[in-house]
């Protein structure tokens, strides 16, 4: 049976074989305490320093390709909530670590709101 | 397979099989619109079709969510804050999901105005919207959550994960035109995971319990029978002898 392998808060947690399973979903489940905020892979809160095992994991997708860039990947880093594992792995994290993006989104809306430039609700019927 | 009938209070693992056990040979992806889009039997009409149609299934979740916030209570703050967290993504966070959801419309071959006209939609669309605007109005915030992010959101993983790759390697849209799938694909696991971390705190009573795996019936049925009613109406009657 695979498992994921939580280093830093100590935790495992196994899953069936053939099946595969996203990193973040399977941390919030068994309480494995990746840190995370949107779960869009918008924000990289939910990074992890992939161990060992990246050959069991998906490739990276378009918004953490965007978001960690090369370098990030090449050294081994991945974002939890984008990321689908089917095998064994191992993976690490900074306790405290916070968004990569600099500017928060409240401050962003903030600056949106004040500008003028806000744009009319979706509108449904 | 017959539902399970739940006569007594169920720890928080069956009560969490039973809500899975609740989806069950109801899945949206087994819908014959899904399984046609999975096997690369449609054409870029059908999408623009689904496009009209799935505006207004999900342009209102932020409303839906809107109304299970103001039905739940101060003291369940996790609630609270999942409820908030996900209608901030919907509309705010990054790309307004809606918008995405255009562009998608927009590469298929329709328009803004058409995907937010209402009047292009199925009866059964409309159906799910009013169903979805009753739940979230009316039911216990446990139970809604139930309804809405067990019964038909955390489906989407499981139905966009066959659709996305299909749509970029046999019909043509590109990463940027399928965006919408793509986010919702891993965003929907974590809105999925949350929401039955609520449910199975919140739903605290026998009577809870067995509300909230009727109505995740319903919702899986109501997102089913939307499906199956796009096929119906775009699909099936191309399909028929001149």
């Amino acid at each position: 049976m695979p498992t994921i392998h939580f280093r830093t808060s100590g935790r495992s947690v196994d899953f069936d074989e053939g099946d595969d399973v996203n990193m973040l979903r399977a941390a919030l489940r068994h309480e494995a305490g990746v840190p995370f905020k949107c779960a869009s892979g918008n924000c990289g809160t939910d990074r992890v320093l992939v161990e060992s095992g990246a050959e069991h994991l998906s490739a990276p997708r378009k918004r953490e390709r965007e978001l960690l860039g090369p370098e990030l990947i090449a050294a081994g880093y991945r974002l939890a909530c984008q990321t689908y594992v089917e095998g064994d792995c191992i993976v690490s994290w900074d306790p405290e670590q916070q968004p990569l993006i600099s500017e928060r989104a409240a401050d962003a809306l903030t600056k949106k709101w004040l500008s003028g430039d806000a744009e009319p609700g979706r509108g449904d019927d | 397979m017959a539902d399970q009938e739940v006569t007594e209070f169920l720890d928080r693992d069956a009560f969490r099989a039973a809500l899975e056990q609740a989806i069950k040979g109801r899945e949206a992806k087994n819908a014959p619109f899904s399984t046609a889009w999975a096997n690369g039997e449609l054409q870029r009409h059908h999408f623009a079709r689904w496009a009209e149609n799935h505006f207004h299934y999900v342009g209102p979740f932020a409303d839906y969510l809107g109304y299970i916030y103001a039905n739940t209570p101060a003291t369940a703050t996790d609630a609270k804050d999942f409820l908030l967290q996900n209608m901030y993504e919907e509309e705010l966070a990054d790309v307004r999901h809606t918008d995405l959801l255009i562009r998608f419309a927009e590469a298929a071959g329709t328009t803004r105005e058409r995907v937010m006209d209402i009047d292009n939609c199925t009866a059964v669309t409309k159906g799910l919207q009013g169903w979805c605007y009753a739940v979230s109005f009316r039911e216990h915030f446990a139970v809604a959550t139930a309804a809405l992010v067990v019964g038909l959101e955390s489906q989407v993983p499981s139905i966009y994960r066959r659709q996305y790759p299909v749509l970029l390697e046999k019909y043509g849209f590109s990463e940027e035109e399928a965006e919408f799938f793509d986010l919702h694909i891993t965003s929907d696991e974590v809105h999925g995971e949350r929401g039955y971390q609520i449910v199975l705190d919140h739903a605290d009573t026998v009577e809870l319990q067995q509300r909230c795996l009727q109505l995740v019936r319903h919702g899986a049925d109501m997102r089913f029978s939307y499906t199956k009613a796009l096929y119906d109406t775009y699909v099936a009657p191309e399909l028929q002898p001149a």
